[in-house]
């Protein structure tokens, strides 16, 4: 007796069959000539860029480039953290050749793990020495300030401190919403400690902590409570609100910098660096160059409503003057080395509970 | 399904299928495992190549396992004090508490949902069962950011209620928050298996049962879900698995479990890496001790002999109906309304810098590509290459089995993250392999082996259902092992197996972190077009994405799992 397989015996089993098997072969055949066409890059010159900014903030910058150099860039796209892990994990063999990292925590770990080629001086001294490293390891591209954004419904901005130390005043209890598990916190945390010291940072954690600000995610969880008023505040950088009012202009979030070179008002920057593992170090520095000359700072300032830091180009109107943000004493290389134990020290406060 | 039940009706009809009085014993006994001849057929010893197969399966899946093995004694990190120091322990009770709450209603959700949906007459069953698997495909960081918009106090709900003057939302997070978020969307991990095990099980006992007078409930309490129990146990630990290393919304609930600290800690490798290690650790035991606990549950094998039995609810109708729309109303509309709501506030605000929100649906067409075509083929790699494993294991018991069956499962308790930074080692450090760095194959590879787990439990249900008396009665016919498999086995297994590849698809539709480490360059799917609009803040352009994602997934869902069911209906 023959065993034949059920499925093929019958005319309409037949039938079914074959038509989600046609579809699978399709999809079989389509996906390594996708693949093939991804990796084929030919003999042009080839840039490969790991991006921690999203595409929408840097992507049109790199086709400019792109046009105006004939050279290709390919771009990998993720938190800038993660994209860290995976450079270190390449180790020797990383396909990367610049680094865009969206805070300085992500740059630092590379560069302490001393995967970062420096970068000539003519090119880093473009920007000002706070913003760039001593070694010339990164180069900072735009800003984003912190900021305190506030609901105009729930609080007067008359009520609103001069400093960022203010908020642990009992007047502001439950009221301040911090996000101690975010990356541009502990950076900025980290800034905290290299210009006030260790033991002031401290108390500043232990005094939100103890008025019980209410914990987020990060920027955008504390933009979007605070905008449907589920907070009055929130300490957050710039940009997310002015991303929330584009999406609704009616939203009643606001953006308030604490004046007078207050560190709540400190710049974290974002950073360009060169790995030491790059075969293509010539057009790699070219690309930083690029991203520095005038025309690109001015794209920071006008499409992202970043601070520009090069090519003397003026930050947008919605924003304070650079020079009013007094952050010349922090040394940002040194908030990558700092990461563990701000890390350490914000669990300590007991604010993240 | 319909070439199952073909097999069923041309097996019964033919001399080479054993009647069905036989099988019906069996199931009334509930444990034909402990007949003489099922304990012959346990006993018997696992073929040296089916082993050998297994052990080279499991040995890749056991990679990121050994990746953070290989990690911890390179940074020389002290395992012992990680482990006991409180930073450690209490996340991990966290995380536990979590996976067992999780689990337990998703359990309850997925298993009522799909009794519902193939057993019973409640209304629009055709509709619901094309939308009961899709929550799954709603990465957790939007579906909770999405829930957050809609019940956070000032959220969407509370703003749709404010004329009827309500008070405000209470405010969703820590433990209940991560609860409702995961549960909604994990449910379907025991929804799919559950309802192709029901699909295909003899309506006899049920039959049996009412005609002694037993009301609907009572029936399914003591005859449907004892025969579930398989497919029950199969879902319930993927949703355990998940919940512990679900990074996405318990980082918007706030709930702080290993993998949040994991994650927080991760530019730290020192801390991160023993943490990751410990996460692998408590699945393989976790793993193991449902394995073991399983030796003692009762197994049914079942061939359908005709359609299973539609039990009339009666009464219940309603009531029944109105909780299928309440789970379906909560885990896919609510988020799906949200996300229509931030997509449509983006088209009505031209001024917002989302004007290009028209030309950004049209740039979703090759991400939409590339995530149906990598994670099509993902699905129906890792069903086949779990397969040789999920018949041992389910087939033989031995200790070969058992540690293969906890390598391959206990994976998918990893993050992804940890997975992807996995497979970067092994592919660099190994010479050939090197050259499929940041190649399409090799995320296909990531997927398989970080959701191989699913794959593997549906494929074990599969290969547990086929009655081994038909194997029997092929081998005397004289048919050898291969056409045994294909011929008699596989047919059997269709529905169970489409089922596991289902999940897979969709869980791989929606990976992020091991997709945005593994992609090509320039390669996005859907999952990092959500990523990148969550990032920037962008949602409109997060609701237009997680639309198209929604769709797509129901389409192929339908293509492929449902629609074969339905045509018995």
């Amino acid at each position: 007796m023959r065993l034949v397989p059920i499925w093929f015996s019958r005319r309409a089993g037949r039938r079914r069959a074959t038509r989600p098997a046609a579809l699978l072969a399709l999809v079989l055949l389509a996906v390594p000539l996708a693949g093939a066409a991804c990796s084929s890059g030919g003999d042009r010159p080839k840039l490969v860029v790991y991006s921690g900014r999203t595409e929408e903030l840097i992507q049109p910058l790199l086709d400019r480039f792109r046009d105006e150099t004939g050279i290709a860039v390919e771009v990998k796209y993720g938190d800038s953290a993660d994209l860290a892990l995976l450079i270190d994990q390449e180790g020797d063999r990383s396909p990367a050749d610049v680094f865009i990292s969206q805070s300085p925590g992500a740059t630092g770990f590379l560069a302490g793990a001393d995967r970062l080629r420096p970068l000539p001086e003519e090119v880093t001294s473009q920007v000002a020495p706070a913003y760039r490293a001593a070694d010339g390891t990164w180069v900072g591209l735009s800003g984003r300030v912190r900021t305190l954004v506030y609901n105009k419904n729930l609080v007067d901005p008359a009520t609103l401190p001069r400093s960022v130390l203010d908020l642990t005043d009992p007047a502001y209890k439950g009221k301040v919403a911090v996000a101690p598990q975010n990356g541009s916190f502990q950076d900025f945390v980290s800034a905290m400690r290299v210009q006030l010291g260790d033991e002031r940072t401290a108390d500043w954690l232990r005094g939100m902590a103890a008025n019980q600000s209410p914990v987020f995610a990060n920027n955008t969880a504390i933009v979007a409570a605070v905008g449907r008023g589920e907070v009055p505040m929130g300490l957050v950088n710039h940009y997310y609100n002015v991303r929330a009012q584009a999406e609704d202009p009616n939203v009643a979030s606001v953006n308030y910098f604490f004046p007078d070179g207050d560190i709540g008002s400190l710049l974290l920057v974002t950073a360009a660096s060169v790995l030491r593992t790059s075969a293509e170090s010539d057009d790699a520095e070219r690309l930083v160059r690029f991203l520095l000359s005038e025309d690109s700072q001015r794209y920071f300032a006008e499409k992202t409503q970043e601070y520009p830091l090069a090519g003397g180009v003026a930050p947008p109107a919605s924003l304070p003057p650079l020079a009013s943000l007094d952050v010349d004493t922090v040394d940002f290389g040194q908030l990558g080395a700092e990461f563990r134990s701000t890390i350490q020290m914000i669990k300590d406060s007991g604010i993240e509970r | 399904m319909a070439s199952s039940a073909e097999v069923g009706t041309a097996l019964g009809a033919e001399p080479l299928g054993t009647a069905p009085a036989p099988a019906d014993l069996g199931l009334a006994a509930r444990s034909p495992g402990s007949t003489p001849a099922a304990t012959r057929a346990a006993a018997r010893r696992a073929p040296w190549l089916l082993a050998l197969v297994s052990i080279g399966v499991a040995s890749v899946f056991a990679a990121p396992t050994g990746y953070l093995v290989w990690r911890s004694t390179d940074l020389e990190s002290d395992l012992w004090s990680t482990v006991t120091s409180s930073t450690t322990l209490e996340p991990l009770a966290r995380s536990l508490i979590l996976a067992v709450l999780v689990s337990v209603t998703a359990a309850a959700i997925g298993t009522g949902l799909a009794w519902l949906l193939t057993r019973t007459d409640v209304p629009g069953r055709r509709v619901w069962r094309i939308l009961a698997p899709l929550p799954l495909v709603i990465p957790s960081f939007v579906g909770a950011a999405a829930f957050l918009a809609a019940l956070a106090p000032g959220g969407l709900v509370e703003e749709l209620l404010a004329p009827l003057g309500v008070v405000r939302m209470p405010r969703l997070s820590g433990l209940p928050g991560a609860w409702l978020v995961l549960s909604l969307f994990t449910y379907p991990y025991v929804y799919l298996p559950v309802a192709a095990r029901l699909g295909a099980l003899p309506p006899s006992l049920e039959e049996s049962a009412r005609l002694l007078g037993r009301r609907p409930p009572a029936v399914f309490r003591t005859v449907v879900l004892p025969q579930a129990a398989s497919a029950v146990w199969a879902g319930a630990l993927l949703v355990f698995l998940y919940a512990i290393s679900d990074f996405g919304a318990v980082e918007l609930m706030r709930y702080g479990t290993l993998t949040r600290e994991i994650f927080s800690t991760r530019l730290d490798p020192a801390t991160s890496v023993p943490l990751s290690l410990v996460l692998a650790v408590v699945a393989l035991v976790v793993v193991a001790a449902e394995r073991a606990a399983g030796r003692r549950r009762a197994r049914t094998e079942a061939v359908r002999q005709k359609r299973p039995l539609k039990v009339p609810l009666g009464r219940w109708r309603w009531p029944a109906t109105g909780a299928v729309v309440a789970v379906l109303g909560l885990a896919l509309l609510a988020p799906v309304a949200v996300l229509a709501y931030w997509a449509g506030r983006g088209l009505a605000n031209p001024g917002s810098g989302t004007v290009e929100l028209r030309t950004d649906l049209g740039a979703l067409g090759a991400p939409a590509f590339n995530t149906i075509s990598v994670s099509l083929v993902a699905a129906v790699v890792a069903v086949v290459v779990v397969m040789p494993v999920a018949y041992l294991t389910t087939r033989h018991r031995s200790r070969v089995s058992g540690v293969s069956n906890a390598f391959v499962v206990a994976g998918f308790a990893l993050p992804g993250l940890v997975v992807a930074l996995a497979l970067v080692f092994w592919t660099l450090s190994s010479g050939q392999l090197a050259r499929l760095y940041q190649t399409v194959p090799l995320l296909i590879f990531a997927y398989v082996v970080h959701f191989g787990a699913q794959a593997m439990r549906a494929d074990q249900v599969a290969v547990g259902a086929v009655p081994r008396r038909l194997d029997d009665a092929a081998r005397m016919l004289g048919a050898g092992r291969v056409r045994r498999f294909v011929t008699v086995e596989l047919p059997l297994m269709l529905p169970g197996l489409a089922a596991g590849a289902g999940l897979v698809l969709l869980s791989a539709m929606k990976e992020l972190p091991a997709t945005l480490l593994l992609a090509p360059p320039d390669f996005q799917t859907l999952a990092t077009r959500l990523w990148s609009a969550n990032e920037s803040n962008h949602f409109a352009q997060m609701g237009l994405t997680g639309l198209v994602l929604v769709a797509l997934s129901g389409l192929l869902t339908w293509l492929l799992v449902v629609r074969r069911a339905d045509r018995l209906d």
